[in-house]
């Protein structure tokens, strides 16, 4: 099936500015990915490829992208440009002066990473003392320098109880969203995946939950950003693409210029350092095969496949070998 | 009252559509359904036809009889009607945050 709108080039692109982490996550998607990073002018350079393909958004991550020591000029570099520049992070080194360089810098969003309401399973589980403390007080300082900030909870095991806790979280640090990231399977997260991922059943009762918040809080917005959740009669995001949106409005960029078509799935389909992006954007096979999928299985028969198009790419591909087959998460038998 | 873009929005024309659909006119086939140009605000995606991209680009502090007037010189259409169809468009857009009035 053929989406309506495959935009000409990317809108958003994600961009692994450094692998180096000062964290250990039990989920970590881009632990084994390569610790080659690019120079700045190099890092300047693509910035001006993406403007020209008229990219509206830069949005960093890693990787801790406050490891990269000039990210700040960076990002400088990225809002001269224009591009609406965001980033995600742990906010472990996110202090009021960071924050006011942050923005200083050109930043209008940063998101952080916090996976439970409770201090001792988010610091267990990002492998630091203190994590959630510093996380929590990083949102206060965003805030505070005028930037707006989100909370990114990759829903696991550990999380799962708690995702009214992570709402009350988000609404008392007054963030403008919280992302409810579904959990993808990839890296150590695939590695971990029998001890984190959750049920096809316990996906079903976590999003039915997360829909009631979502359509009854106020002054927060929920972000599900899975497709399977048109199985309950929801949309999973608020573009004009079905299915997953990557490959179809952003692509991921990893540390050493590699491109792939989101931070999730492995498979390389140029070098933005090397290769014309509007070409691998028109002309990748991988990308034509994930906005073209072939529903198989129980797909073949669903009502809601004209909106899921089988779910999570990353996830499916990761956990099955094939992106066209459905979506391990979906419960519908 | 003159009509102002929302700073804050995203946007950009789709070449390659814009193309098609001029194309389209020219051979005077329907082009409503062609997107020549995406906005991006608060989160949401919005395409505009080839007549919603050039009224977005004419909300430059201009009031609805200057936008209605620069597009009859692109646009072969009634007055009437293509005054009725900026209303409603800018009505939309105005819902969604995506124009205001001074």
């Amino acid at each position: 099936m053929k989406n309506e709108l495959i935009p000409s080039s990317p809108l958003t692109v994600n961009w692994a500015i450094t692998n180096k982490c000062n964290f250990g996550c039990s989920h970590c998607y881009s632990r084994s990915d390569t610790k080659e990073e690019l120079s700045f002018d190099t890092v300047c350079g693509i910035l001006d490829k993406l403007k020209k393909a008229k990219v509206f958004s830069v949005n960093f991550g890693g990787g801790e992208p406050l490891l990269r020591k000039d990210l700040l000029e960076i990002a400088r570099c990225s809002a001269d440009l224009g591009f609406a520049v965001s980033m995600n992070s742990n906010g472990f080194l996110i202090d009021r002066d960071m924050a006011l360089k942050l923005k200083e810098a050109g930043f209008s969003k940063v998101g952080i990473s916090i996976d439970s309401p409770r201090p001792e399973v988010h610091n267990k589980f990002r492998g630091i003392k203190g994590s959630h403390e510093k996380a929590l007080s990083a949102l206060v300082f965003l805030k505070g320098a005028g930037i707006e900030t989100s909370i990114s909870s990759v829903i696991c095991k550990i999380n799962i109880d708690d995702v009214d806790g992570l709402v009350e979280m988000a609404l008392s640090s007054e963030v403008s969203n919280i992302n409810f990231h579904n959990f993808k399977c990839s890296g150590l997260g695939f590695a971990n995946k029998d001890i984190l991922d959750l049920t096809p059943e316990e996906w079903r009762d976590f999003y039915i939950r997360a829909i009631e918040l979502k359509k009854s809080v106020r002054n927060l917005r929920i972000s599900l950003e899975d497709p399977i959740i048109s199985q309950l009669g929801e949309k999973s995001n608020d573009t004009l693409v079905k299915g997953s949106v990557c490959g179809k409005l952003s692509l991921n960029i990893k540390s050493n210029g590699d491109i792939t078509p989101c931070g999730f799935i492995p498979i390389v389909v140029g070098n933005i350092c090397e290769d014309d992006l509007l070409v691998i954007w028109k002309n990748s096979p991988v990308l034509d095969k994930m906005r073209n999928k072939e529903p198989k299985g129980k797909c073949l028969s669903c009502e809601s496949q004209s909106e899921c198009l089988g779910g999570c790419t990353a996830r499916t591909l990761a956990l099955t070998g094939d992106m066209n087959n459905p979506d391990p998460h979906c419960w519908k038998k | 009252m003159k009509i102002f873009r929302n700073p804050d929005v995203m946007w950009r024309e789709e070449d390659e559509f814009k193309e098609q659909a001029y194309k389209g006119l020219g051979t005077g086939e329907d082009v409503a359904e062609i997107g020549t140009s995406i906005l991006l605000h608060a989160g949401r995606m919005h395409s505009l036809n080839i007549l919603g991209t050039e009224i977005w680009k004419l909300c430059d502090n201009r009031t609805i009889e200057e936008i209605v007037s620069a597009l009859r010189q692109s646009f072969d259409v009634e007055e009437d009607v293509l005054r009725e169809d900026v209303i409603e468009f800018l009505k939309n857009m105005k819902e969604e945050g995506l124009i205001h009035e001074e």
